[in-house]
């Protein structure tokens, strides 16, 4: 056991991807035996069984189970983070140690006298080599592994190996392994926080002031359990997509948390607006998904499979092969067709920077690998061989990337998907911190990290612009919004539009980074705001409440924490991401002027966030208390759920801490992010890199630096309005409501996006539907209905047909032999005489018959 | 008279005899009396039986049997008959078949 795990440490984030299932399955089975052992709970043995599996009450077992282990899931993958980052430094100085001894090794083959010592220096070299593959070898052996899971069509393919084997495997580099201690360290937190906020639901009658039934309000049974189970499964699920190494198994994931998150936006089904928010962000996202598999169709037909590393590897030149081992994919390289296809189905291209084709390289990497350069020639197959080079449309690899970013854009809420974040407020308040800290939204931005090397430049800009759209649309509408929850509804998605940006503008490190940070803060924005709201006896509208801090000092702080950290108030930890983000948009901007707005979208929606943000704790924790009904009863949240706050707000702050606090871009996560970052970064933005350090040598200022000043005093001038507005009231916000009412009502109707899908989509379908309902009413219904009625007609008129004649003549029958039967009863008197006399009558009858039958003959002829 | 003058005698005694069987044989009420207008009425057959065989000598030896048998038959039907009437007794203590009416319908 222990030597496996020393030689598979990868396995620890594995269990801990299993454990929150097993923890989901155990629930379900309990609550499969509760349901079966239910009818017989007034039987002697059944009334054990049943309040051995919960009784009438529910009880909290489930919660302990989905804390322990998403608690232990924290464990193994901490512990494995640790060993995974000790090993990743010890491995890759073993490997630039070999590489270096490799290279020494070289030069004495070339320098070598005589025969005998050049042999020597040649077989020391080949050792070193094949130490070096070894080491390469037993480090992936050690971090990833691929199953195959099921095979597709074996027999009906030319090619065996081509796009048939379906793989399950799992793959740990620090992007995953850094994912992992997040999800699963939020996670734990938040199971925590819900075992107090949930705490309602463990009556065994609960009541539901939000529902109306005809006898006053809504009572149920306490879901306390139910909410665990789906929590269990959120949890591996995300996990289960940041384990794995391939889109197939990614793609499972993605409906899991699909399905999860309508689960749980839709745990009060009772409330219309529950139901329909279910409704709204599952129908959303299977929008992505169509995209998503798109992307999938297109990916497995001419790759052949799902595996990240086998795409890039296909679809990217390698950088370089150094012994054996293919480094990461780096380059597109596009040509295009020049002559005839050969007899032997081959045809050769041209390398050209804007050919129609991108190559398609061997699956089994030849010997040697150099760059190819434009003009030169390359054999390609149309149906390639494993060892061919292939080619794909270019067209179709964008598709492919918008495809699977279009995936992104549904789960990660991004423009024009994001209406279902904020409805996703419906659900309980820890589910809004899982889904926007840790789990579903995260998805999205995961994937686009993880999917990098797929996306064309072409992709990439979209992905930059849909993430500098979705930002700038979001943190207005937020500035508006009175509810607490939707405030942090659109600040995530201002937030998510951020990451996707940086993603898009080549910030590769930056957009993950950025994902992490937003996790703890965001993680901590939301349960605070279950603590408001649970303080308040849920209320969630910030008008009604004001001078909180008085009632909920630890509540208040620790938010403070949050605003400060999403503000990107320097030292806190939103800050190191956010200036990574606006430094690498500018450094894109940059490079490329026509796409300014790349870095002004995210450097003015700074100041609103921070102008949102503090707007919102001031209106919830200071001045005078607006509704002195709530003021009284408000009060500070039990333990359960201002330990993890504790927790979170400290992390928020110094969590991501480098060795100088006060550097912007020394942030340790951000190093240990950039260590991942894939090749094709450095390729695909390499005018970028170049551009902006030639702005650094001609300036001597780094253009990251200019940008983070700028994106400071944005921030400092939102902040400055803020309290101007909010604290001290030196502009009344009513009034200024009232002068600029056109644009407020557009903001708080979130920008007409609702309405406008509403004209555009949802009322077409419906007008489509209600066609299609005529027809079925007007057409095929009619037609069935005159069958029908038909059929019932000619039925009756049948039925009358058989109960008359048929049954009439049968009775008829029936009738007469019973009245002959009657009357010939008459005759038998049962006297002796009688029968004697009608014996004699009929010989007498008998005998003047006969004798006239003779005579007549006897007369005859 | 014919010889065929002298068969109609004996077929004029037969019928007496069956007339007075069947006579017999509604009038009474006494069982054992119906039994002897049943017996009557056998011997006004078997005597028609008779005078055929003796006067038709193509019926010769049939009449002869069928008289035998008749009178065979009369035994046993007897038997029978007197079985009933004795186990009717048994029942009713009485022989009047006016009283045995359980067959009406």
């Amino acid at each position: 056991m222990v030597d496996f795990l020393q030689n598979n440490p990868g396995v620890l984030f594995v269990i801990a991807t299993l454990l929150p299932l097993a923890s989901f399955l155990l629930v379900l089975l309990g609550f499969g035996l509760w349901c079966v052992f239910r009818p017989y709970r007034e039987t002697e043995y059944g009334a054990v069984l049943y309040h051995l599996f919960g009784g009438d009450t529910p009880g909290r077992t489930p919660a302990y189970f989905a804390l322990g282990a998403i608690f232990l899931a924290f464990v193994c993958s901490a512990v494995g983070f640790g060993w995974y980052t000790v090993a990743s430094y010890k491995h890759e100085s073993d490997v630039q140690a070999k590489e270096a001894e490799i290279k020494t090794r070289t030069d004495e083959v070339r320098t070598a006298k005589g025969h005998q010592k050049k042999e020597e220096a040649e077989i020391a070299a080949l050792a070193a080599e094949k130490e070096l593959a070894s080491l390469q070898d037993h480090w992936k052996d050690a971090w990833a592994y691929r199953w195959p899971w099921f095979k597709v069509n074996p027999s009906g393919m030319s090619d065996p190996a081509r796009g048939t084997v379906i793989e399950l495997g799992y793959r740990i580099d620090n992007l995953s392994a850094l994912m992992f201690v997040m999800v699963t360290f939020i996670a734990s937190l938040i199971h925590l926080f819900s075992m107090g906020y949930m705490a309602d639901e463990l009556a065994p009658t609960v009541e539901d002031h939000q529902v109306h039934t005809e006898d006053g309000h809504l009572h149920r049974r306490g879901r306390f359990g139910r909410f665990f189970l789906y929590l269990s499964l959120f949890c591996f699920s995300m996990l289960n997509l940041i384990l794995t190494d391939n889109l197939f198994q990614i793609f499972i994931s993605w409906e899991l948390v699909g399905i999860c998150s309508y689960l749980l936006i839709g745990f009060y089904y009772e409330r219309q607006s529950a139901s329909n928010a279910a409704n709204k962000a599952f129908i959303t996202n299977r929008i992505g998904d169509a995209g998503f598999i798109v992307g999938l169709i297109i990916i497995w037909t001419y790759v052949g499979s799902f595996n990240f590393e086998d795409i890039f590897r296909q679809i990217r030149w390698p950088a370089e092969v150094t012994q054996g081992e293919v480094q990461p994919a780096a380059k597109l390289v596009r040509a295009r067709a020049d002559g005839e296809l050969n007899a032997a189905g081959k045809q050769s291209f041209i390398v050209d920077p804007n050919g129609d084709q991108v190559i398609q390289f061997p699956r089994v990497p030849p010997e040697e690998h150099s760059s190819p350069d434009v003009g030169s020639r390359i054999e390609v197959a149309t149906s390639p061989k494993p060892t061919e080079h292939g080619s794909i449309p270019y067209w179709v690899l964008c598709v492919a990337g918008l495809g699977v970013f279009l995936g992104c854009v549904g789960k990660s809420a991004q423009f024009p998907l994001q209406v279902w974040l904020p409805d996703a407020m419906e659900g309980p308040t820890p589910v809004s911190a899982l889904i926007h800290a840790a789990t579903m939204v995260a998805a999205g931005v995961y994937l686009v990290a993880r999917a990098f090397p797929l996306f064309t430049p072409e992709v990439l800009i979209v992905i930059a612009y849909v993430g500098g759209i979705t930002l700038f649309v979001a943190a207005t509408v937020a500035v508006v919004m009175t509810d607490i929850k939707k405030v942090l509804a659109y600040s995530t998605v201002s937030q998510l539009g951020y990451m996707m940006l940086a993603l898009g503008v080549g910030g590769w490190t930056a957009g993950p980074f950025h994902l992490l940070t937003h996790a703890f803060f965001k993680a901590l924005l939301f349960l605070g705001s279950g603590a408001v709201i649970y303080g308040c006896h849920h209320e969630q509208d910030m008008l009604k409440m004001g001078g909180l801090f008085r009632k909920m000092p630890i509540t208040a702080i620790t938010m403070l924490a949050g605003v400060l950290s999403i503000a990107g108030i320097p030292t806190f930890s939103g800050w190191y991401s956010k200036d990574a983000i606006v430094g690498a948009a500018l450094e894109f901007a940059y490079a490329h002027r026509e796409h300014t707005l790349l870095f002004v979208l995210p450097l003015v929606t700074a100041g609103i966030t921070t102008f949102y943000m503090f707007r919102m704790w001031f209106l919830t924790f200071t001045g005078e208390p607006r509704d002195q009904h709530v003021y009284d009863h408000a009060r500070e949240a039990p333990w359960t759920m201002t330990v993890p706050l504790m927790i979170l707000a400290a992390l928020s702050w110094f969590f991501v801490w480098g060795w100088d606090p006060s550097e912007a871009t020394a942030s340790w996560l951000e190093h240990e992010l950039r260590r991942v970052e894939p090749a094709a970064v450095h390729v695909d933005f390499h005018a970028v890199h170049r551009a902006a350090k030639q702005f650094d040598g001609k300036f001597a200022l780094s253009l990251h630096y200019v940008a983070g000043l700028a994106a400071l005093g944005v921030v400092a001038i939102g902040l400055v309005f803020a309290t101007l507005v909010y604290y001290y009231r030196a502009l009344n916000a009513e009034e200024t409501k009232e002068q600029f009412a056109t644009l407020h009502r557009f903001l708080s109707h979130k920008w007409y996006f609702d309405e406008l899908y509403s004209v555009m989509l949802v009322r077409p379908a419906l007008v489509v539907a209600n066609w299609c309902k005529a027809v079925d009413l007007l057409g095929i219904d009619s037609v069935l209905h005159s069958v029908a009625y038909s059929t019932r007609w000619l039925s009756w008129a049948e039925g009358k047909f058989d109960n008359g004649v048929i049954d009439g003549l049968v009775n008829l029958l029936a009738r007469v032999t019973l009245r002959v039967g009657v009357a010939m009863r008459q005759l038998q008197t049962g006297y002796l005489r009688s029968y004697v006399l009608f014996l004699v009558l009929a010989v007498v009858a008998i005998v003047i018959a006969l004798s006239y039958v003779v005579m007549t003959a006897a007369a005859g002829p | 008279m014919t010889d065929s003058g002298w068969l109609q005698a004996y077929l004029l005694v037969g019928a007496l005899l069956f007339v007075c069987g069947a006579l017999c044989m509604a009038t009474k009420r006494n069982a054992i009396g119906i039994l002897m207008g049943v017996e009557l009425v056998l011997n006004g057959a078997t005597v028609n039986f008779v005078a055929f065989a003796s006067f038709n000598p193509a019926f010769q030896i049939e009449g002869q049997i069928f008289a035998l048998f008749v009178i065979v038959l009369a035994a046993a039907e007897a038997a029978v008959a007197l079985a009933i009437v004795l186990n009717f007794y048994n029942n009713h203590t009485t022989v009047d078949v006016d009283t045995a009416e359980e067959l009406k319908g």
